[in-house]
């Protein structure tokens, strides 16, 4: 078994679906503040009241915290078990999260492709986490790569 | 641009982003990781990382993308990413010193939007992080 005999039915399959507790704006400040964000519209209540969403807002990338449940299916998370790679991730922004905003991700497998490159064969596997608020509005779309070598380059590697 | 940072009307394709020096400090890593809750060894842990047979302790994918969006921000104020698309090429070792570069590509009239490559570059001269992304500009 491999992720060549992954049945190809676990594409766009909705494998997890979680509603989060109301953001809070804690939440939302200790984020930009750990990564070193200084415009006050992400880190001050009071005065993003006269930034140019009226209020508090996430920093955009807020939302790759939101990554779900379950990670990945069961039959792709097997065949991950040699230890894949976060290869890359791609957002797609909508509707800016605030505080109290009750937000629903639901997961899918969008993509999953062979590449050979230098050291070897490679899969790819894309998630996508579709981020909706409680006005069913959307606020972004997650996708992440993950790229995990196949058996035989590991071995061919070693 | 102006005073104030990037408006549509004052960029122009080919036109740099100014160039942001970030020290990944340990703790800074670490803090981030936790706080956007991968509070794994590999990115809070100098020797948890080499223990899974990494060079030493390393940043989180999720983080360089948020520094990427810090980047475009810090240039253009009161601008919206709409889009921001990353490729992982390499590590980015904690501890080191990296910068956050980019340049607009395109420049979109009816949507008052631009295109932009960015990357992120090791003190070596490594793009360990490139992307671009879509950013409407006040």
């Amino acid at each position: 078994m491999g992720f060549a005999d992954i049945d190809r039915s676990v594409l766009g399959r909705e494998y997890d679906r979680l509603t989060y507790p109301p953001i809070t704006a804690e939440e939302l400040i200790t984020y930009a503040r750990t990564l070193g964000v200084t415009d006050p519209i992400y880190l001050d209540e009071a005065a993003a009241k006269s930034g140019p969403h009226g209020g508090l807002v996430a920093f955009p990338t807020f939302v790759v915290k939101l990554r779900g449940g379950q990670h990945m299916p069961m039959e792709v998370a097997k065949e991950m078990t040699l230890g894949g790679f976060d290869a890359g991730k791609d957002i797609e922004l909508g509707a800016p999260i605030r505080p109290g905003d009750v937000i629903t991700a639901t997961s899918a497998i969008t993509e999953l492709y062979e590449k050979t490159g230098r050291s070897g064969s490679m899969w790819f596997v894309v998630f996508r986490q579709h981020l909706v608020n409680q006005g069913g509005e959307m606020v972004a779309n997650v996708d992440s790569r993950m790229m995990q070598r196949t058996r035989g380059a590991q071995e061919a590697a070693r | 641009m102006s005073d104030h940072g990037a408006t549509f009307d004052t960029v122009e394709p080919g036109d740099d982003l100014p160039a942001i020096t970030v020290e990944l400090a340990r703790d800074y890593v670490k803090a981030h990781a936790t706080a956007i809750g991968m509070p794994f060894a590999r990115f809070t842990d100098e020797e948890g990382a080499k223990r899974e047979g990494l060079p030493g302790q390393i940043t989180p994918g999720n983080m360089t993308l948020a520094l990427l969006a810090r980047e475009l921000l810090a240039w253009a104020p009161g601008g919206r990413v709409l889009r921001l698309g990353t490729t992982f090429r390499g590590l980015a070792l904690a501890g080191s010193t990296v910068q956050l570069l980019g340049t607009v590509t395109e420049k979109d009239d009816e949507r008052r939007t631009v295109e932009c490559d960015v990357w992120m570059e090791t003190a070596e001269g490594d793009r360990c992080v490139i992307g671009t992304a879509t950013v409407q500009l006040p």
